[in-house]
């Protein structure tokens, strides 16, 4: 029994501290190091911050390097598995294009508005620019899902700055690098993110699931019933962890309610970024002056007023563009309209002429409908020698005979 | 033929392959995320790691395994040094089992392996929620364990010729 401890020591003892020719540190002091790496990166110290940075730039370049090959083949992948959906994805583009150029127009004032009453209550101006990035890493783990951008703290992201996929909120900035940042992805377990499911105007939050999709985590009205496939997701703006009014997925199943489980399909295919837009806001207060200080000569910086005259202008614009467009929808309709008529004074036509051969048809079926009597019962009806009670060939009373079948009453 | 002796670069580069396959499997994670497979998911570090250090291949240096671990964790988003200890525990594990093993077995030497990524990919789980409060699937973990475990058997073929090529 004792010769098996000692055993079992000595090939502990072994395994822990025998260093192979080869080896330059045993694994006892590499197993301590690796705990205190991970001490350390549990701490939010400065050096150990900036030595992270450090290795992530150089990490991410390398990986990005590395993963040249890879990224080749999932291209080319996903480029025959576009080309063989092409002429579908095509005609469904088409459709989507013109129902957003319609709608796009009512945006843009839902926008300015929404920009307007937002100004007056926060009392400053956010001016938002959207940067482009490209994902230099997009190895999501199973288990984690992010992505890399090649865009830091040297283009003005910061820790939280919204990631936008075209319009589509994607996720959001959790760690800044000089020239690249990660992603948390709205996909992962760990994103949580307050929303507004339209057109029933119900608060929720939602999550990742590690999927392709997200769930509803809570919700705030009860009366979930309401829920159709159309029902559009986005984001509320609470916590200000995202920016308001973006829009993030729709509900995909409606047929499970009953579980108060709903499943989101985001509109963007995380799986499929290349590019994306960052979302640098800069924010300017807005000064207290009054409007007399405007007589005063001094350059006006950005006063209420003037905000609200530039938001007023934007608009005017806006009205102005809607209106060119009703212009030109009009005169189209009413060329159409023109056209319209045209095409109904040319079936009325058609219809007098068509009815004039129906009645020419008629007749000629009566006249020859009289002949085919006239040769059978013609001689009954015919005054003669020996008939005389007949009548003059021609007379009404001798057609009215022959229709008769030769009866003379 | 031309023999291969140690200062041929080629027969260099031949001894290096498995650390370097290490770094580029932590630098570029294979994933296949482009198959759209669900659930599917394997740990290629682990093999590699603990199938040469089992073998106890002189050219597979601890502290490149080490730093292996730190620019996975880098990749994939998790706190520096979780992956570096994994690597660390499997080197450890495979020592001992080296040290215990009288006669090696292939069968033996799988469900050994299943048995350590069970227990790091527990202790990783454990350590991720507990004292990082991430939010993770328990069911990726295990689906995660069994493709690593099948795909171990395959990858075991693979590195066996290699080997084999290394010593001759």
């Amino acid at each position: 029994m004792a010769a098996s401890r000692d055993d079992f020591i000595i090939a502990i003892r072994s395994a822990f501290l025998k260093k192979s020719t080869q080896q330059k540190f045993s694994l006892l002091t590499l197993l301590f190091i690796s705990i205190f790496t991970i001490l350390l990166s549990s701490f939010d110290f400065k050096v150990v911050r900036l030595i992270k940075t450090g290795i992530n730039e150089i990490v991410y370049r390398s990986s990005f390097v590395v993963s040249i090959p890879e990224n080749f083949i999932k291209n080319t992948f996903l480029e025959i598995v576009d080309y063989s959906t092409f002429f579908n994805d095509y005609l469904k583009n088409k459709d989507e294009l013109n129902e957003l150029k319609s709608s796009k127009i009512s945006s843009e004032i839902i926008e300015y508005e929404n920009k307007e009453l937002k100004e007056l209550i926060n009392d400053y101006i956010s001016s938002s620019d959207k940067i482009l990035a490209k994902i230099i890493v997009d190895h999501n783990s199973p288990f984690l899902k992010s992505i890399i951008i090649n865009k830091g703290s040297k283009d003005n992201i910061k820790i939280g700055t919204n990631i936008y996929d075209q319009s589509y909120l994607v996720g959001r900035v959790i760690e800044v690098n000089f020239k690249t940042s990660r992603v948390l992805l709205l996909s992962d377990l760990n994103s949580n993110i307050p929303v507004t499911i339209a057109p029933q105007n119900i608060q929720a939050i939602i999550t990742g699931t590690g999927g392709n999709y997200g769930e509803i985590k809570y919700i705030k009205d009860t009366s979930i019933d309401k829920f159709t496939k159309e029902s559009i997701i986005y984001s509320s703006g609470t916590g200000a962890l995202f920016k308001s009014g973006t829009p993030i997925g729709k509900i995909k199943d409606t047929t499970n309610q009953s579980s108060d489980k709903f499943i989101i399909e985001f509109f963007s295919d995380f799986s499929q970024l290349k590019y994306v837009f960052a979302e640098v806001i800069t924010k300017t207060e807005i000064e207290n002056k009054s409007l007399d200080t405007s007589t005063q000569g001094e350059t006006p910086s950005i006063t209420p007023m003037s905000a609200k005259i530039k938001i007023l202008e934007d608009e005017l614009k806006i009205v102005e563009d809607i209106n060119l467009k009703f212009k030109g929808e009009n005169d189209h309709l009413k060329i159409k309209i023109n056209d319209l008529n045209n095409q109904i004074f040319d079936f009325k036509n058609e219809i007098l002429s068509q009815k004039e051969k129906i009645a020419q048809f008629n007749f000629d079926k009566k006249e020859t409908e009289f002949l085919k009597m006239n040769l059978y019962y013609g001689h009954k009806c015919r005054r003669s020698f020996f008939n005389t009670k007949g009548f003059t060939i021609g007379t009404n009373d001798y057609k009215k005979c022959v229709l008769n079948k030769g009866r003379k009453n | 033929m031309v023999k291969l002796n140690s200062r041929n670069p080629l027969n260099k580069f031949y001894s290096w392959l498995p650390i370097s396959l290490l770094i580029i499997s932590v630098l570029n994670e294979f994933d296949f995320n482009y198959l759209q497979l669900d659930y599917f998911s394997f740990n290629f570090p682990f093999i590699l790691v603990f199938f040469f250090t089992l073998k106890d291949f002189k050219y597979f240096d601890y502290f490149v395994v080490f730093l292996s671990g730190l620019i996975n964790d880098t990749v994939v988003g998790l706190p520096l040094g979780i992956s570096s200890l994994s690597y660390m525990l499997i080197c450890i594990a495979t020592s001992y089992f080296r040290n215990i093993t009288i006669r090696p077995n292939q069968i033996k030497d799988w469900f050994y392996f299943l048995f350590i990524i069970s227990l790091i990919n527990s202790i990783n789980y454990t350590i991720l929620i507990l004292f990082f409060s991430y939010t993770l699937i328990l069911m990726d973990y295990l689906v995660n364990t069994f493709f690593t475990f099948l795909f171990y058997i395959i990858f075991v073929s693979i590195f066996k010729i290699y080997l084999k090529g290394v010593n001759d």
